[in-house]
């Protein structure tokens, strides 16, 4: 296992009347990248300001290389945090803030950020605050990319970016990190698009950790049976239930529960249909369930309430 | 080099923003006054107060270094202690070369009298009227006054929004007023009168320089619990 490098103990955040944090406890190593995922407002660029020591919990420890980050030179210079709402100086362009991260970073790779800014096509001598959403976001990502800290958090980097931009930059991100290994946290709402970079994830919702596993052990841990709702029900009696949808006589189920061989067995003979559930749809359940929404155990039908993937498909 | 250079370096990057906008004004402001200068038709000194021109922008710029700098700050992991060490220093760096700019533009105005024309843009009446160092110090303090108190109500901003803003000027002005009327009540007026006149550019160079003390002193504290 590789060297813890960020702690978080009983990190609580609280505003006028929420909690955005809830006693977060987390713990983070080296070398990985991780996905911070979970909806607008469940957290997560809270959390990692705290982290970052921009912002400050109510109460918690949060513990970045050994050290608490505030005014820890030490800590901080390691880390780089560009947030989804990152302002820049009035008169700066992007070749400026490449220029000023350059004085930062000590492993600021500037070949890097031109042949980044020229994937993205940015317009590095225009104003920043004259720069398109998607152009901005690129401003973020080049920075986080090309500073090469040991840290490097993503807030929501494709926000306005193009279908062909973000996948330059997962790939960009992916060559980078396997020349150049670090840890990285990219938060995002977009699950499917990033599910397969990811090596550890962890969904926040409300403030709460609601899973925190490797990616490799979420594949595979939850599974959607589907076939004439009397047969499934039975099959499925007793397990942990996190969406129930109908179609007249026809079921389909998502438990959160690995299947054994025999169970799969079953299953077969029973004439049922196992497909797995994606790490998106996964995460969107658990969430719901969570928020008390349709689709929790016993809720009874609620087909037409959420369009439904896999049933869909199969029609 | 450490974080607090780099900080000052940082806001040099882009030359316009401390440097080149700052000249242009200046320059801007003197050749205007100059033109005017010229166009009145009297043999004797005319006084314009043109020279101030660039010190509005650098409140302006106190404003900006806060709101705008102090968040990209944030984003490169730069403590709070090195962006306000880097940044009151660069201001300094600033106010000195002006200073020394408005120095030199007096020296030659005197030569040549008033630029040929009689006019007086970097001479003002008692402010340079004593030695060298009371007017480049009453210049330096003034700068600096100008870049601390737009930090200053910036980080007040950033710390509490817009009603912590609110009632800070709000309360300032309260507090002004209430001092006013507790000098006409206790009828002191003649005494802070005498206490003015005695005053020379030096002195008031010197309370100034006490009054940017206290609210540069006071921005520190608020900045080290500001979120960007």
């Amino acid at each position: 296992m590789n060297e813890t490098i960020v702690e978080a103990r009983n990190l609580i955040k609280h505003y006028k009347d929420v909690n955005a944090l809830d006693n977060v406890n987390l713990s983070l190593s080296a070398n990985r990248i991780y996905g911070l995922l979970g909806r607008n407002g469940a957290g997560k660029t809270t959390l990692m300001s705290i982290l970052t020591a921009q912002a400050f919990a109510t109460s918690g420890e949060a513990l970045v290389f050994g050290a608490s980050a505030y005014e820890n030179d030490a800590v901080l210079s390691r880390i780089c945090f560009i947030r989804e709402s990152q302002k820049y100086p009035d008169d700066f362009q992007p070749r400026h803030a490449f220029r000023s991260a350059a004085l930062f970073y000590k492993n600021w790779d500037q070949e890097f950020a031109d042949r980044l800014a020229e994937d993205f096509q940015l317009p590095i001598k225009r104003r920043i605050k004259k720069l398109s959403r998607g152009q901005l976001s690129a401003v973020g990502v080049i920075i986080g990319l090309a500073s090469r800290a040991e840290l490097t958090f993503f807030d929501e980097p494709y926000l306005g970016l193009d279908a062909v931009a973000r996948q330059l930059f997962y790939d960009r991100l992916v060559e980078d990190y396997a020349e150049h290994p670090r840890t990285i946290i990219l938060s995002s709402h977009l699950i499917d698009e990033v599910a397969n970079l990811l090596e550890h994830v962890v969904v926040i919702d409300r403030g709460r950790i609601i899973m925190d596993a490797d990616a490799e052990d979420i594949r595979g841990s939850a599974v959607t049976v589907s076939g004439s709702a009397e047969k499934v029900d039975a099959f499925l009696a007793g397990k942990k239930i996190l969406h129930r949808e109908t179609l007249g006589s026809l079921a389909s189920v998502t438990v959160d529960e690995v299947l054994g061989s025999r169970e799969r067995a079953e299953a077969q003979e029973l004439g049922l249909e196992l497909s797995p559930v994606s790490l998106q749809q996964l995460v969107v359940r658990k969430t719901m369930i969570r928020e008390g929404g349709a689709g929790a155990a016993g809720a009874g039908p609620t087909a037409g309430d959420f369009a439904d993937d896999t049933l869909e498909a199969k029609r | 080099m450490s974080r607090t250079m780099a900080v000052a370096r940082m806001q040099l990057i882009n030359k316009w923003t401390y440097i080149g906008w700052p000249l242009t004004i200046l320059a801007a402001s003197f050749l205007m006054s100059l033109a005017i200068f010229a166009l009145i038709p009297v043999q004797e000194g005319k006084y314009g107060g043109g020279s101030q021109a660039p010190m509005w922008y650098f409140l302006v710029l106190g404003i900006q270094s806060m709101t705008l700098a102090f968040p990209f700050s944030q984003g490169l992991s730069i403590s709070r202690r090195a962006f306000y060490l880097g940044t009151l220093g660069l201001f300094s760096l600033i106010a000195l070369g002006m200073t020394g700019l408005y120095l030199l533009g007096g020296v030659i105005e005197g030569a040549t009298n008033g630029w040929g024309v009689y006019g007086y843009f970097f001479k003002i009446p008692w402010v340079t009227d004593g030695p060298w160092y009371s007017t480049a110090a009453f210049f330096f303090v003034v700068m600096m006054f100008m870049f601390i108190i737009g930090f200053w109500f910036a980080t007040i901003f950033k710390r509490w929004g817009t009603s912590g803003t609110l009632v800070s000027t709000l309360g300032s002005a309260v507090a002004l007023i209430g001092l006013a009327a507790l000098t006409t009540w206790l009828e002191w007026w003649g005494h802070v009168g005498s206490w003015f006149a005695q005053q020379t550019p030096l002195s008031i160079s010197g309370w100034a320089a006490l009054l940017c003390v206290v609210l540069a002193a006071g921005s520190y504290t608020t900045l080290r619990r500001a979120t960007p």
